[in-house]
């Protein structure tokens, strides 16, 4: 893999200090029966239950638009810039093209993060970029390539539907014409029991299964969603999971994203009646 | 076949080629010697060295009069001045369209080699010129003939017959030139319900057969609203099947081979025609019966 | 290629008639032909013909240390190389985009330890692991490769062959493996669950497995449903366009549906392998 001298690497093979701590792999499987048994999660939120959101535009002053999100210690910062033509192409599509790039922050996880683009991350932004090109009017710039770029700040789970909700805010923000606000959510599964927007606890515990007798089904699904036009824009899941609780999980997760839409429309027109407060 | 998956094993391929009944030429290769002596003259696919004619491709020989050349096993079509052809159109240029007609360069339609809609007497004005794309656009396909060959071989092709034209709905089949037979006329309209186009470029279009009465093509009119009943798309899929199966134990296509298979297959579903075995059943029985009508 | 609206019309309408330009129902899959134990340097090798689509997997073996996050756990590691003979489009980093998105569909179909048991790799825990390198070679591109790879891959996994290992010394920080001599004797990997991958593609409103380039054409986008034994492993979609959340269902019950059938069609031939039966690339 080729390193970048110019930055600190660190040494290659190291090992995080945390594997030595108590909250190691084997207890995952214990805080997953005492949330089983207790019916709570661990900040005492409802499975069914969304984290609060908070959203702003206009993070990046620079950047033609651009939107924050926090679902509690998960925080994305999103920018949008000018369409510009489309690098390194002969031909002229009548079709403009959406280029997502979804990073970590080096110091956004657990472990570190190296500032090469890696598999997960260029897994990330192929989604991102399918979530996105339903909603744009990608006929109305064409031959032009808007570029987004999406950097999660801090993980605490779900970061890739929360950089899909704010690059979603960020591209109206940015005035690309759009047919739809697009509105993602995380879910995580682990036999019975559904995390909606899961926290990283949460996502590890979706993430293997947990030693049991019949049922050991687990994994995370991540839906975007255009509201008006009931359309799912995207849908993504890992794991190992039964076709009848994909679909119950599908009906959840629709449901959610629903109740997303107001909070991102209500920030959208505060915006327009600040931007006319101060223009008067 | 329907609701189960076939994956055979390679061990168990089976030897498409079937049996023909005419001797095989002599299949010359690159750099072999064709004659040494020098009274011929040196054709396509043929250069001199040394005084001695040599094959530049791998193919057969052919001979008129003096003049010797190798005709490639495998090639790009080469376009011969009153061909039929099917092609798509790729470009709208000024005053004409660039057509893909599977041969090495791309082949001009020139808008005055077009009926334009409304007689055929008409001038070509400038809004025809403003109006190209309404005719025909980019990936349209045609049917046309050869108007001339330029000398760098690229084709220019004329539509100024009423048979010749924009295609409706149908399906596409490519297939290697040099297995279309030359005949009279290339167009068929086959007794079971479908018509072909076997453009001698290899490109075959299968449709519903047309009505002589009704001048449906020559235009630039597609109807899509109007869905092809079951019954010829039957027949026109079937068709399709048959000319890939023929084209896998490389056979040569004209309206009898066809229309043989086509009755040879009719104790498959045309699912089933996909499956290798069938597919070089039809193609040996055809074989047979076309060989029974030779000795006939 | 490009498609007129007439052609594609003709298409849209056979599929809304359930009988498609080629004859097949939308459920209906085309022929494949499978071969494996092709590449001699490999450990497991496969390949694949469906229609024009043929690739070529091998997989090699290499020791390694595991993870410290998982220090029971083998490796695993897909790449895909769309290589230039396939298509000219392919050619320098064209078909990278479509490389990435394959081997990481492949990642995380197998990453569940239910679908792909990677403690089975481990030799000696948090020291010595196998690694498996499954290399996939896409030869020719005709369309539906999510579906191709996924069975080659899993043919070359049933083909491949660990070698054995006797005895495992610790001495001190020296970790001693005492590889068995024995070509015969060698260990076969349980691929029972290994994922199946099947692509439904969106037509007009209908839904069909196993496109061929024309359909392709027609096509909004699809849903490629990985199938692990009787579960869902993985769900990606490619292409653009979005769908109803009714037709998001229907689709995954297609899939899964067809991935069940094409994954006993799988077993089957596999079991029917003789070794010692070789075919070749030409014959």
């Amino acid at each position: 893999m080729p390193v970048d001298h110019k930055r600190i690497n660190g040494p290659e093979d190291t090992v995080p200090y945390s594997l030595y701590t108590k909250t190691n792999k084997q207890s995952l499987t214990e805080q997953y029966e005492e949330i089983r048994k207790t019916g709570q999660r661990t900040d005492s939120r409802a499975f069914s239950e969304h984290r609060k959101i908070f959203v702003r535009t206009g993070a990046v002053s620079q950047a033609k638009g651009s939107a924050y999100i926090e679902l509690d210690n998960t925080k994305v910062i999103v920018s949008v810039f000018d369409p510009r033509e489309i690098p390194n192409r002969p031909d002229y599509s009548l079709k403009g093209e959406l280029y997502c790039e979804f990073k970590f922050a080096p110091f956004s996880c657990h472990k570190r993060r190296l500032h090469v683009q890696d598999a997960e991350e260029k897994q990330h932004s192929a989604i991102m970029k399918r979530a996105l090109e339903s909603t744009v009017c990608l006929h109305e710039f064409p031959n032009f390539q808007v570029d987004v770029y999406a950097t999660v700040l801090e993980n605490d789970g779900s970061c890739l539907s929360a950089a899909i909700t704010a690059a979603g805010l960020a591209l109206a923000h940015a005035g690309v014409p759009m047919y739809d606000i697009i509105t993602s959510v995380t879910m995580g599964i682990q036999r019975d029991t559904f995390f909606v927007d899961p926290t990283v606890t949460e996502q590890n515990i979706c993430l293997y299964p947990r030693p049991s007798e019949s049922d050991t089904e687990h994994g995370i699904v991540v839906l975007s969603k255009l509201h008006t036009h009931d359309q799912v824009s995207q849908f993504y899941q890992f794991g190992n999971v039964s076709l009848d609780k994909l679909n119950e999980s599908i009906s959840i997760l629709d449901e959610t994203c629903r109740e997303l839409v107001p909070i991102v429309q209500k920030y959208l027109v505060k915006h327009v009646v600040k931007n006319l407060q101060r223009n008067t | 076949m329907s609701k189960n998956i076939q994956i055979r094993l390679a061990s168990q391929r089976i030897n498409t080629s079937v049996p023909g009944n005419q001797r095989y030429p002599k299949i010359f290769t690159p750099g072999q010697v064709i004659t040494a002596q020098n009274e011929f003259m040196r054709g396509h696919g043929t250069y001199e060295e040394n005084g001695e004619l040599k094959a530049s491709v791998a193919g057969v020989r052919e001979q008129v009069n003096n003049l010797i050349s190798i005709r490639p096993l495998k090639s790009r079509y080469n376009g011969e001045i009153g061909d039929v052809v099917v092609g798509r159109i790729t470009e709208v240029q000024q005053k004409r369209w660039k057509v893909d007609t599977n041969s090495r360069l791309d082949s001009a339609l020139l808008l005055s080699s077009v009926n334009l809609p409304g007689g055929e007497l008409r001038r070509r004005s400038v809004e025809d010129e403003h109006m190209m794309r309404q005719f025909l656009q980019e990936g349209d396909l045609i049917s046309a003939e050869v108007q001339n060959v330029y000398s760098d071989g690229s084709l220019s092709l004329h539509t100024r017959s009423l048979r010749y034209g924009k295609l409706g709905q149908g399906v596409l089949v490519k297939v290697f030139p040099s297995l279309i037979k030359r005949s009279k006329t290339h167009f068929h309209n086959l007794p079971v319900g479908a018509s072909i186009i076997l453009g001698n470029n290899g490109l075959i279009w299968i449709c519903t057969s047309i009505n002589n009465s009704e001048e449906s093509v020559g235009g630039f009119v597609q109807n899509l609203e109007e869905v092809v009943p079951r019954q010829e798309r039957e027949t026109i899929c079937r068709i399709r099947n048959c000319i890939l199966a023929l084209t896998q134990s490389k056979m040569m296509l004209y309206d009898t081979s066809i229309l043989y298979a086509y009755e040879e297959s009719l104790k498959y579903s045309v699912a089933e025609l996909l499956i290798p075995e069938a597919m070089l059943d039809i193609a040996i029985l055809t074989q047979q019966r076309l060989t029974m009508l030779e000795n006939a | 290629m490009a498609l007129c609206d007439a052609e594609k019309t003709f298409v849209l309408h056979g599929v809304q008639d359930n009988f498609r330009i080629d004859g097949r129902e939308l459920d209906d899959y085309r022929p494949m032909e499978l071969e494996t134990d092709v590449v001699s340097h490999a450990f497991g090798s496969a390949r694949l013909r469906l229609a024009n689509t043929d690739v070529l997997v091998a997989v090699k073996i290499e020791l390694d240390v595991p993870f410290p996050e998982s220090p029971q756990n083998g490796k695993i590691e897909f790449f895909v190389d769309c290589s230039a003979n396939a298509t000219p489009e392919f050619e320098g980093r064209g078909g990278e985009d479509l490389a990435i998105a394959i081997s990481n569909t492949l990642t995380t179909a197998y990453s569940s330890s239910l679908a792909f048991d990677s403690r089975k790799l481990c030799l000696l825990n948090g020291k010595k692991c196998w690694k498996l390198y499954v290399d996939i070679l896409i030869l020719e591109c005709g369309g539906n490769l999510f579906d191709a790879v996924s069975i080659a891959v899993k043919a070359a996994l049933w083909n491949t062959r660990i070698p054995f290992v006797k005895n495992v010394n610790i001495d001190g920080n020296n970790i001693d493996l005492d590889v068995s001599d024995d070509l015969c004797l060698c260990e076969r990997l349980d691929i029972e669950n290994a994922p199946v991958m099947v692509t439904v593609c969106k037509i007009g409103d209908k839904c069909i497995v196993d496109p061929n380039a024309a359909e392709e054409h027609c096509s909004m986008g699809s849903v490629v449903v990985a199938v692990s034994g009787t579960k869902i492993s993985t769900i990606y979609q490619t292409g653009t366009g979005s769908l109803h959340p009714a037709t998001l269902t229907e689709s995954l019950q297609l899939g899964f549906r067809v991935a069940i059938r094409l994954n006993e069609a799988l077993s089957k031939v596999l079991s029917r392998i003789r070794p010692d039966e070789e075919a070749g690339f030409l014959k």
